[in-house]
């Protein structure tokens, strides 16, 4: 496999990600987003790690599930209470902090 | 001894500190005796001192009580000297003092704010007492500061009135001119002698300098300066007839029987150093008798009773300075003390009438109140008499002895000014009576027949006053072979200036021409205003605005003054200081509109904010 293919891959993966957290309204695919920007830098993590020969970059894969397991859980969380403030998922709609 | 002094001088200063510490919560009653007590007190222990005094020879000596300023050449402590020049004044203030707060406890009863009148007036005697009792220019100057506070706020006592929170300002600001004479003086003294206390410098003025020196004749007129603003000379005179605006019994104890004295006080206790400086001894005169007919012929003009007073205060203050400039500093000092005895009696009595009458001081709403004040109308006409200079009352024989004075001292032209001087006197004061309580009643009957004479309180300080009208020129008389007064004063060196006058009274034909004066004055003010009031129209106009003083400082240094504020205000403080702020401000608010545009509130913008961020850092980064 070429590995600045993987690369540009998980690249484009991130990028999609942040495309998706500025454009997207719904608070929903929002979040989904930011998901698929972790897991565009864990697949890095995994690229390295088979390239290099070494563990530390899967360990670090774990870690970086757990804290979007939990990254997902509270944030699923605020994303029912502000839907419950609102009745709507536009993200927008939430702009109370602004100065 | 030492102690007597300590107390009778810090006692009123307790009665104005308890007064005013705990103002709302006494009672009217402990207000009064708290207040009236302090100062009876420091009065009984000074006429002590005096009994001491007389038996014994002894004084209390000019003791440290404290070091104020413990700097090398200014060392200054705070020290009193009784002398008796000083123990007169203190005897003067505390005596007629008390009397006024007596007096003050019927004039104050419907007031709602009494605690702050009785601290004032106490704060006033504590602060004269200091001025008199001072050993040393810089406490004198305190105790100077002192009484024109203290002015300045029974001026203003009821400041609710616009006329009085004025004229309460303008007594201020007037005096602060003076005082800044003053001040510059005693700095001139410091420059000279290299000490402020009174005695020393007195004793170095003779001993090393000229007759006449400079710098001597500019320090003893700035000290001159001082004294006409606080004694209401010209042209700093202008205060005091608004001053009338304060309650009456604080017109009779500040503005015509003590404070107003200061400046003459204060010449005559530098008298060593004035009479070095004959220059400026002459222009004292000239001011004196210039004052003294100026103020005269106004008050001539005046239809308002207190403000006849005040002028006639200026007018006998005239006299004294006039007596000063001649070198003969006792008859100043005795005019002093039956001045204010007459003084302090008149302007109780009008307060009777002005009090009983709500208030009202127009001469114009008077008239034909003989029956409603069967006692006062006597005591005011005691008044009258006296200072008009009928014998035996106690002005006749001071006044006299300044006028024959000025004759034989050769100054004949401040003689006849003197002269017409006291015959105006006369005749106002007879005007003011006649139109008081004679003539035709101005008000409607059913309001005058309610009029009713001063309760007794009140009645019972006039008397005592009037008594000592009465019997108060006889201090100048020689008893056996110790004149009284004098041979008190001579200890200081206060004395006679003519060898030629003995002391007591002897006749001569310029007492014949001052006693015919007083009575030509009142006979013709009795005939005009008592048989042909109704034909006389209203005074002068010029006599009535005197002589448009007050108009011309107006037009020449108030209105430019308040111009220059207003240019000031709007130019430099509104375009200038407030404009630079104003810039800064307005570029802080456009930075922070901008700025704020970043806290959208939108997590889509601070996402992008981020990511912009990070690109940017990771641009410097690589390269």
């Amino acid at each position: 496999m070429n590995l600045s293919l993987l690369i540009f891959f998980s690249l484009g993966m991130f990028l999609i990600g942040i495309i998706g957290v500025l454009t997207k309204r719904n608070a929903l695919v929002f979040f989904l987003s930011i998901e698929l920007m972790l897991n565009a830098s864990n697949l890095l993590f995994v690229i390295f790690s088979r390239q290099w020969g070494n563990q530390i970059g899967l360990a670090w894969v774990f870690f970086v599930l757990v804290v979007a397991a939990a990254e997902a859980a509270v944030g699923l969380a605020i994303l029912i209470n502000l839907f419950r403030t609102k009745q709507v998922v536009d993200i927008d709609q939430y702009n109370n902090l602004r100065g | 001894m030492h102690c007597a002094l300590c107390f009778s001088l810090f006692l009123p200063l307790a009665g104005f500190l308890i007064l005013m510490a705990f103002a709302d919560r006494i009672p009217r009653l402990p207000t009064y005796i708290i207040s009236c007590a302090t100062v009876c007190l420091s009065f009984i222990s000074f006429a002590a001192i005096l009994i001491i005094y007389t038996y014994t020879g002894m004084l209390p000596h000019s003791d440290t009580l404290y070091t104020w300023i413990p700097i090398e050449q200014l060392h200054t402590d705070i020290s009193l000297r009784i002398d008796p020049l000083s123990l007169l004044m203190a005897l003067i203030v505390t005596g007629i003092g008390f009397l006024i707060h007596v007096y003050s406890i019927g004039y104050i009863e419907h007031e709602e704010d009494f605690a702050r009148y009785f601290a004032c007036l106490n704060f006033f005697i504590f602060a004269m007492l200091l001025l008199v009792l001072a050993d040393n220019l810089l406490l004198l100057f305190v105790g100077w500061e002192g009484v024109g506070l203290a002015s300045y706020l029974l001026i203003g006592y009821w400041y609710f009135r616009p006329a009085a929170a004025r004229a309460a300002t303008k007594a201020f600001v007037v005096n602060r001119i003076g005082d800044f004479g003053l001040l510059l003086g005693l700095l001139l003294a410091f420059h000279l002698f290299g000490t402020t206390h009174i005695a020393t410098i007195s004793e170095m003025a003779s001993q090393q300098y000229d007759k006449g020196d400079t710098l001597l004749t500019i320090m003893t007129l700035l000290f001159f300066v001082g004294a006409i603003g606080k004694s209401a000379q010209l042209p700093l005179h202008v205060w005091l007839p608004d001053a009338m605006e304060g309650p009456t019994p604080v017109s009779a104890l500040i503005h015509a029987a003590t404070m107003v004295n200061a400046g003459v006080y204060l010449i005559v206790r530098l008298h060593p150093v004035f009479m070095m400086t004959p220059q400026t001894l002459q222009l004292v005169g000239v001011v004196g008798a210039a004052t003294a007919l100026y103020a005269a012929l106004s008050a001539v003009g005046q239809t308002d009773l207190k403000r006849v007073l005040a002028y006639s205060t200026v007018s006998q203050l005239g006299l004294m300075f006039l007596a000063c400039g001649s070198g003969a500093f006792y008859s100043a000092m005795f005019h002093l003390t039956t001045h204010a005895f007459v003084k302090a009696l008149l302007f109780l009595s009008a307060g009777n009438v002005v009090h009983m009458m709500q208030g009202t001081t127009e001469l114009n709403k008077m008239g034909g109140l003989s029956k409603n004040f069967p006692y006062t109308h006597w005591l005011f006409f005691i008044g009258v008499l006296a200072l008009s200079g009928v014998p035996p009352l106690a002005t006749f024989f001071s006044k006299d002895l300044i006028l024959e004075q000025e004759y034989l001292a050769g100054f004949e032209v401040l003689f006849y000014i003197g002269l017409a001087a006291s015959i105006l006197t006369a005749f106002y004061l007879t005007r003011v009576y006649c139109l008081t309580f004679f003539g035709t009643a101005k008000l409607p009957p059913q309001i005058l027949s309610q009029i009713k004479e001063a309760p007794r309180i009140m009645l019972l300080p006039v008397f005592i006053l009037g008594t000592l009208a009465i019997i108060g020129g006889f201090l100048g008389f020689t008893f056996g072979k110790t004149p009284l007064l004098e041979g008190f004063l001579k200890e200081v060196g206060v004395t006679l200036a003519e060898k030629k006058l003995s002391s007591g009274f002897i006749l001569t034909p310029e007492t014949w021409y001052a006693v015919g004066g007083a009575f030509f004055g009142i006979i013709t003010a009795g005939i005009l205003y008592l048989r042909f009031a109704d034909r006389l129209g209203a005074p002068l106009s010029i006599l009535k605005h005197s002589f448009y003083v007050d108009q011309l400082y107006e037009l020449i240094i108030v209105t430019p003054l308040k111009s220059l504020a207003r240019l000031i205000t709007n130019f430099f403080e509104m375009g200038i200081f407030d404009g630079c702020i104003r810039l800064v401000t307005a570029n802080v608010n456009r930075t922070a509109s901008l700025l704020i545009t970043m806290q959208s509130g939108q997590i889509r913008s601070y996402a992008a904010w981020i990511v912009i961020g990070v690109v940017v850092l990771m641009i410097y980064l690589v390269f």
